[in-house]
């Protein structure tokens, strides 16, 4: 099994009015994005037909799939792939034929720095999987956190536990020392935790709705959200699933939804804790030089307006 | 008088007892084992005012001071109490993984009291070092004898791994430390009794002993503001003079510190858990420490809220209390009574 990270470009402008400009990546929660925004969509996670498949059913196969890295920042291998959770294919095991078009021919690190350097401060990454392209990206281009617009990030726990075990949430357990990379490059960078995707949930109800509606993907939709409310159903025992990749897109494209609030973010990286992010808010003075000390101040999420996200999502699959 | 559930109610010495209807707490031995220590100190006083502890011994450890001080502090405090009785056993000078141990003398002063000055003790230390103390002590009332552990906890690691018996002979571990989905003191990761020996740590919290924490979450919310402390400084309680002296240097490192006119009390929430548990709600789950990387001496404590796919590192270990809220009014004037008590 292969984890790659698939960003995509596209101006947001002419669609949305806002001069931003996004990358992002996704699995099954980012499909049902790709639907409910206007937003392009990357994907993250296995197999690349099936992302690429997803521009397909989304009809936007003008925008470039571009394959990020194979292996950690440290050249390790990525250990844990979520297929418990999203099904082997990353779409709910739906044995969908492979895409017909191509990703591009360039690495993820690359078009990332190609673009922040085609529009310097213009460009907006969502980050939805761990962060090793955009830390390769800011290894190979010391400008690039200058240079790249916002980097919205999916990932983390703050001041709750995480998913992947007690400690470590799972994009950022993915790669530990990129994501520390990240939240002290000294970019403009927004995390959203699942301390707040939690919040957001779809519910077994929402579902049947959605199944029920005329919108485009209704039905599609609900074969690939199987595995991923089955396995909400047995690992968290609620009735319905965490919406965390709609709701960091959200925070992209109507950040009045989210607050946050600001100050350094480390990764541990090593240990039982490895892949905590431990937030400091500057507020305390402590006697001693410590590793969040004269670091950059990124904003990390700490509330959103649930009930709004899940209903322009509905609204948008339903009606769409 | 019940003198545990004395409270002041706003005036001094004229502590009302408030009685509760679950009827009187039955006497409890209990070890303190502390690095004393300006809120040790204020911990331990109100220990020696509550009739229904009968405390056994002072262990001592590295932390606010040297192990050597603490062992001297410890001695000192005793004479203030008029209890030469009480045995003071000495614990170790360092971490379990060896080294220099980080000592808080610009919290406490380089003698722990503030810098106040004070004779040296006419006592001695007893023979038995501290985790032969504590061990000696648990097998010799299986059940009866709990722990207050206000420092480092390398003493009770050392007792559990000297006697295998010694987490389940123990009746209680009550552990001030630890930062549970809040802030650190020594740095945003760690609060400085798990950072002193995170190893030590992490032994004693898998231990299966009957545990209960309070962490900076908690502490840092029971404040005495200079009003208190001037309150306090006025009356003619048996302690409120020297408590009053030594609190001076350790309110002005708050100050500095957190920009807080006032002390956090730590140390008194703690003896406060040991007696008084009903002022506290609790989570139970699994705690783990981190001993490498820039973390070193987080506490993490698994809420139990989702079920794994796989094991992980809080898998298959007895869960412990970690205290959760704090009835605020209730343990303010439950530390006020007994602090100022004649």
């Amino acid at each position: 099994m292969v984890q790659s990270i698939y960003p995509l470009f596209q101006s947001l402008s002419d669609l949305t009015g806002f001069p931003v400009k996004s990358l992002c990546d996704f699995g099954v929660e980012g499909h049902i994005m790709s639907h409910l925004s206007f937003v392009p969509i990357i994907l993250l996670s296995c197999e690349l037909h099936f992302y690429v498949l997803q521009l397909e059913v989304a009809g936007r196969t003008y925008i470039p799939v571009v394959e990020g890295s194979h292996i950690t920042i440290t050249k390790g291998t990525k250990l844990r792939i979520a297929s418990f959770v999203h099904g082997s294919d990353g779409l709910g095991n739906q044995n969908f034929p492979p895409p017909r078009s191509k990703k591009i021919d360039q690495s993820a690190a690359d078009f990332l720095i190609e673009k922040a350097n085609k529009y310097p401060g213009e460009v907006t990454v969502v980050a939805l999987g761990p962060l090793t392209n955009i830390a390769m990206a800011m290894q190979l281009d010391p400008e690039f956190s200058q240079k790249i617009g916002q980097v919205i990030l999916l990932g983390g726990a703050f001041a709750v536990n995480g998913n992947v075990n007690p400690a470590a949430e799972a994009n950022i357990y993915g790669d530990p020392d990129a994501a520390d990379i990240v939240f002290t490059s000294g970019a403009d960078i927004l995390a959203v935790g699942i301390n707040v995707t939690h919040q957001v949930v779809l519910t077994d109800i929402d579902r049947v709705k959605l199944s029920k509606s005329n919108g485009r993907f209704s039905q599609y939709l609900d074969q690939i959200l199987d595995v991923y409310f089955t396995y909400h159903h047995k690992a968290y025992n609620i009735k319905g699933v965490y919406l965390h990749d709609p709701t960091c897109i959200i925070a992209a494209i109507n950040p009045s939804l989210i607050t946050f609030t600001e100050g350094v973010v480390r990764v541990q990286t090593a240990g039982i804790m490895r892949g905590l992010t431990l937030f400091y808010n500057k507020q305390k003075r402590f006697a001693e030089v410590t590793e969040w000390s004269d670091k950059p101040s990124v904003k990390v999420a700490v509330t959103v307006d649930a009930p709004a996200v899940i209903s322009l999502l509905m609204e948008r699959l339903m009606n769409f | 008088m019940d003198s545990v559930r004395a409270t002041s109610n706003g005036d001094c010495n004229g502590a009302a007892p408030t009685v509760l209807s679950n009827g009187p707490i039955p006497i409890q031995k209990v070890i303190i084992d502390t690095d004393p220590g300006i809120d040790d100190a204020m911990a331990i006083l109100m220990a020696f005012q509550t009739p229904d502890v009968d405390i056994l011994g002072l262990t001592t450890v590295f932390g606010n001071v040297t192990t050597k001080q603490a062992t001297n502090n410890a001695l000192l405090l005793c004479e203030i109490a008029g209890r030469p009785d009480v045995p003071v056993a000495e614990g170790s000078p360092e971490p379990l993984k060896g080294g220099l141990p980080r000592i808080a003398d610009f919290v406490h002063g380089t003698n722990g009291f503030g810098n106040l000055s004070l004779p040296p003790p006419k006592r001695n230390k007893i023979e038995k070092n501290a985790s032969e103390f504590m061990v000696e002590m648990a097998s010799k009332y299986p059940g009866e004898v709990s722990i207050l552990a206000l420092g480092p906890l390398t003493n009770l690691a050392l007792a559990v791994k000297r006697d295998s018996s010694f987490a389940k002979n123990v009746k209680r571990v009550v552990i001030l430390g630890g930062a549970f989905f809040a802030s650190g003191n020594v740095n945003p990761a760690a609060e400085a009794n798990i950072h002193g020996d995170p190893e030590a740590a992490d032994i004693v919290f898998t231990s299966g002993a009957n545990i209960d924490v309070v962490g900076l979450n908690i502490t840092t919310q029971v404040q005495f503001t200079d009003a208190d402390l001037s309150e306090l400084r006025q009356c003619s309680g048996k302690y409120t003079k020297f408590v009053g002296d030594i609190c001076q240097f350790y309110r002005d490192w708050h100050v500095k510190s957190d920009g807080v006119c006032g002390i956090f009390l730590h140390d008194p929430v703690s003896f406060a858990l040991l007696v008084r548990p009903d002022f506290f709600t609790f989570k139970t789950g699994v705690v783990r420490v981190e001993t490498q990387g820039i973390c070193a001496g987080h506490t993490l404590m698994d809420h139990g809220l989702k079920r794994w796919n796989t094991s992980n590192p809080w898998t298959g270990y007895s869960p412990v209390r970690v205290a959760w809220t704090v009835d605020l009014d209730g343990i303010l004037s439950f530390i006020k009574g007994l602090l100022m008590k004649l």
